[in-house]
């Protein structure tokens, strides 16, 4: 929340405007506004839209960095507008664009159907070898912290999207599976209750796949979770040319389901420690 | 065949086209040393077609002459293939890759076969 207890400092906020219905191309409109400490780029724009120019478009939600919907090309660089606060970008003249990468449906809206879709490719679910036991859990998988360790940080994309705006490869080929869904992949061919590398080769063991990437690493530092996606795509490399000359995951290390009486057993095993104070 | 066998041939070609162009450099700038000639002789027609008839060189050119094209043209099809092209042009550039590499590797091996069977003075 902006704290108005300060003097606030004039912005001129240069909004890259379209709308289909309307413009043959995009333009530049400019908004001139009192900016206080802690007024975020999403909170400009609502008192933008409010005050000045109520058609103006975006796509946002949770407003706390958590739903990944706001994601512009601010200063030239891709970032969440809810994250994002005016005066640390520490310029009097802050340009808002739309992701770059994407199709424009208006305004600052992209179009997110690519990342969706790549996404949705590299099958971002849990392939385990038994599917009645999916269909009809008889107990827990077991998971020790390494293991968990392993793909960890993975698990905190928000599907922004931020990271396919940055990638210069994606910029020149556009079929490119990118580093969100490059780490996805990753994430769950790392998973020990996982054994679904085979079925998601056909997607991404391909020209377009892993080995496109050109290390830029623009990827990991676009990233507002502090996901380093880059490092996902080289591990993801790592496990695909382990499997391609046969030391992949073996089904031995597939973590096995443990009946809930076996798991409540090992939780007492790791309960904490009797208390020694307060009792 | 998959991506990732392809990709992983183009690396360990490289260690071995370090080898045999070290091996081809030695030839050629220790020719002195290796074959008691000075290294403007060595480039001469004579003399490189003596060396040809070496089963060894026959063997370091065709091996090198392999890597050098896999490495190579591996790279020229990542290169191209990143264009905004569809599939099935992705194809023909790859079909095309491949045909002009088996070429180029007929046509090379078949001047080193004939250069170490060529029968000098006739």
């Amino acid at each position: 929340m902006s704290d108005k207890t300060t003097t606030p400092r004039e912005i001129t906020f240069r909004v890259r405007r379209f709308d289909p219905n309307v413009d043959a191309a995009p333009h530049w409109s400019e908004y001139r506004l009192n900016v206080y400490d802690g007024m975020t780029v999403l909170e400009a724009l609502h008192e933008i839209k409010a005050q000045q120019e109520p058609t103006l478009s975006w796509r946002s939600s949770c407003r706390m960095g958590v739903c990944g919907s706001c994601g512009m090309f601010i200063n030239e660089l891709p970032m969440l507008a809810c994250q994002t606060q005016v005066l640390h970008l520490g310029t009097d003249v802050v340009s808002i664009a739309p992701l770059p990468n994407y199709d424009n449906v208006k305004d600052l809206v992209p179009d997110l159907a690519p990342l969706i879709e790549k996404h949705a490719a590299v099958k971002p679910y849990i392939i385990y070898l038994d599917q009645i036991e999916i269909d009809e859990p008889t107990g827990e998988f077991l998971q020790t912290p390494d293991q968990r360790e392993e793909f960890s940080q993975f698990t905190h994309c928000i599907k922004c999207g931020l990271c396919l705006a940055a990638c210069p490869t994606v910029a020149t080929d556009p079929l490119f599976l990118g580093p969100q869904a490059l780490a996805q992949a990753y994430r769950y061919t790392a998973d020990n209750r996982d054994c679904g590398l085979k079925d998601r080769i056909e997607a991404i063991d391909i020209f377009h796949g892993p080995y496109q990437c050109h290390l830029a690493g623009a990827c990991s530092q676009a990233c507002p979770k502090g996901v380093d996606p880059a490092f996902g795509i080289q591990l993801l490399k790592r496990a695909l040319v382990l499997d391609s000359i046969g030391f992949g995951k073996k089904k031995s290390s597939v973590a096995k389901v443990s009946p809930l009486a076996d798991v409540v057993k090992q939780i007492e095993e790791f309960a904490p420690p009797p208390r020694t104070v307060g009792k | 065949m998959r991506e990732t066998r392809l990709w992983s041939w183009h690396l360990l070609v490289i260690p071995i086209i370090i080898v045999l162009l070290g091996a081809h450099f030695a030839v050629m700038h220790y020719a002195p040393v290796f074959y008691g000639v000075s290294v403007e002789e060595a480039r001469n027609f004579e003399t490189m077609i003596e060396r040809g008839k070496s089963v060894a060189q026959l063997v370091l050119y065709v091996l090198l002459l392999a890597a050098a094209l896999y490495h190579g043209l591996y790279g020229l099809r990542g290169i191209i293939r990143e264009l905004p092209m569809s599939p099935a042009l992705g194809k023909i550039v790859d079909t095309s890759i491949i045909g002009l590499g088996l070429f180029i590797f007929a046509f090379g091996t078949y001047v080193t076969w004939w250069t170490f069977s060529f029968k000098i003075g006739g």
